[in-house]
């Protein structure tokens, strides 16, 4: 009996502990015909990480929260030659705590080439690992003047 | 929790007004005179055409502030390069320019759009667009200013355009110190041709100049 409600206290602190870790919001639209989304990958209990994909030329405003805006927020690409992270100033302001407010943490996720990285999360709040994968822009189609469509 | 934060940010992103930037926070517009409809540079939400520069107007309106020096910065350089604050057109595609501030924190971020140029049309200074003969006084001005196309979409920027008449001795070709359009003055009467070929495309015009 012991040992049963021993281990769902560890489920239960495993759950709260990984419930801690700060929550993204994408804060920018995709531009036409190009990628720009922050996806959740849900585990049981929350969220277990993030995947993004982009276009290449493509940027994407992301803030970070957890009860508030996230404190000393760094963001590392594993490639920045596939992606780079900046940090960004949101002028908005966020409710922090029960009843307080506090400007908008936020990174700036750039596309730069085709390839998949890993973007590592750390804040005061916690960390998250982002998935990220950079996708080719689709071939634009030359205009030949004076030709006639061949369809 | 998620959907606690998401409702809460509703109301914050609503407060700030529609500007040019994905943040809402700047704005880049074509460096233009305020009376100056025809301003090729005035369209910053047309795609800058290949192989022209756009000169942008870079302002932001963050609340309690006021403009922070900012820098510019293409996410794509092969495809739209910052050389010295203007933007190079360099192959069709699309590219975010970040605005960022002097320790690159970026504050806003604009998709900006390169096409190809499929035609050249001619217009005057007020935006008049050219569909035939121009006749002209002896001593009379007229400004013309190219205009390029993406099928029916009007590009923005300007590039180096040849200006060339067939009889120099009926209309003079006049720098008026912009980079994309001249004045012609009437200086004695007969029939000319103007040829302006600007992107590796060329507009023509009959002028008729009379006494």
């Amino acid at each position: 009996m012991s040992r049963a409600i021993g281990v769902m206290l560890l489920v239960v602190a495993a759950s709260v502990l990984g419930a801690c870790n700060p929550y993204l919001t994408a804060q920018s639209a995709a531009p036409p015909g190009r990628v720009a989304r922050l996806d959740p990958v849900d585990g049981f209990w929350s969220i277990k990480s993030y995947k993004v994909e982009l276009s290449v030329g493509v940027a994407l405003a992301v803030t970070c929260a957890e009860g508030g805006p996230c404190h000393d927020l760094t963001v590392v690409s594993d490639d920045p030659a596939i992606a780079t992270v900046r940090p960004a100033s949101l002028g908005t302001l966020q409710p922090s705590g029960i009843a307080s407010q506090a400007t908008a943490s936020a990174v700036v996720i750039v596309g730069k080439a085709p390839g998949t990285t890993r973007l590592r999360l750390r804040s005061r709040e916690g960390t998250r690992d982002i998935r990220v994968t950079i996708v080719a822009p689709p071939a634009v189609r030359p205009v030949l003047i004076g030709a006639k469509d061949p369809a | 929790m998620r959907h606690l934060l998401l409702f809460s940010l509703v109301p914050a992103l609503a407060a700030g007004c529609a500007m040019g930037g994905a943040m809402r926070q700047a704005t880049l517009v074509g460096q233009c005179a305020a009376d100056d409809v025809a301003c090729s540079r005035r369209h910053p939400q047309a795609p800058i055409a290949l192989g022209t520069r756009f000169h942008p107007d870079v302002a932001a309106e963050v609340a309690g502030t006021t403009t922070p020096t900012l820098r510019l910065e293409s996410a794509a350089p092969e495809i739209l390069a910052v050389e010295d604050g203007v933007l190079v057109a360099r192959q069709p595609g699309a590219s975010a320019v970040l605005i960022s501030t002097d320790d690159g924190s970026v504050i806003d971020f604009v998709h900006v759009w390169v096409a190809p140029v499929t035609r050249v049309t001619l217009a005057r200074r007020d935006g008049d667009r050219i569909g035939g003969a121009i006749g002209l006084a002896v001593g009379e001005d007229i400004t013309i200013v190219p205009t390029l196309w993406n099928g029916a979409q009007r590009l923005s920027g300007d590039g180096d355009a040849t200006w060339a008449v067939t009889s120099d001795t009926t209309v003079s070709v006049l720098r008026d110190g912009s980079s994309d359009r001249r004045r012609l003055r009437a200086r004695a009467p007969g029939k000319t041709t103007l040829t302006v070929a600007p992107a590796g495309l060329t507009a023509s015009v009959d002028i008729e100049v009379v006494p």
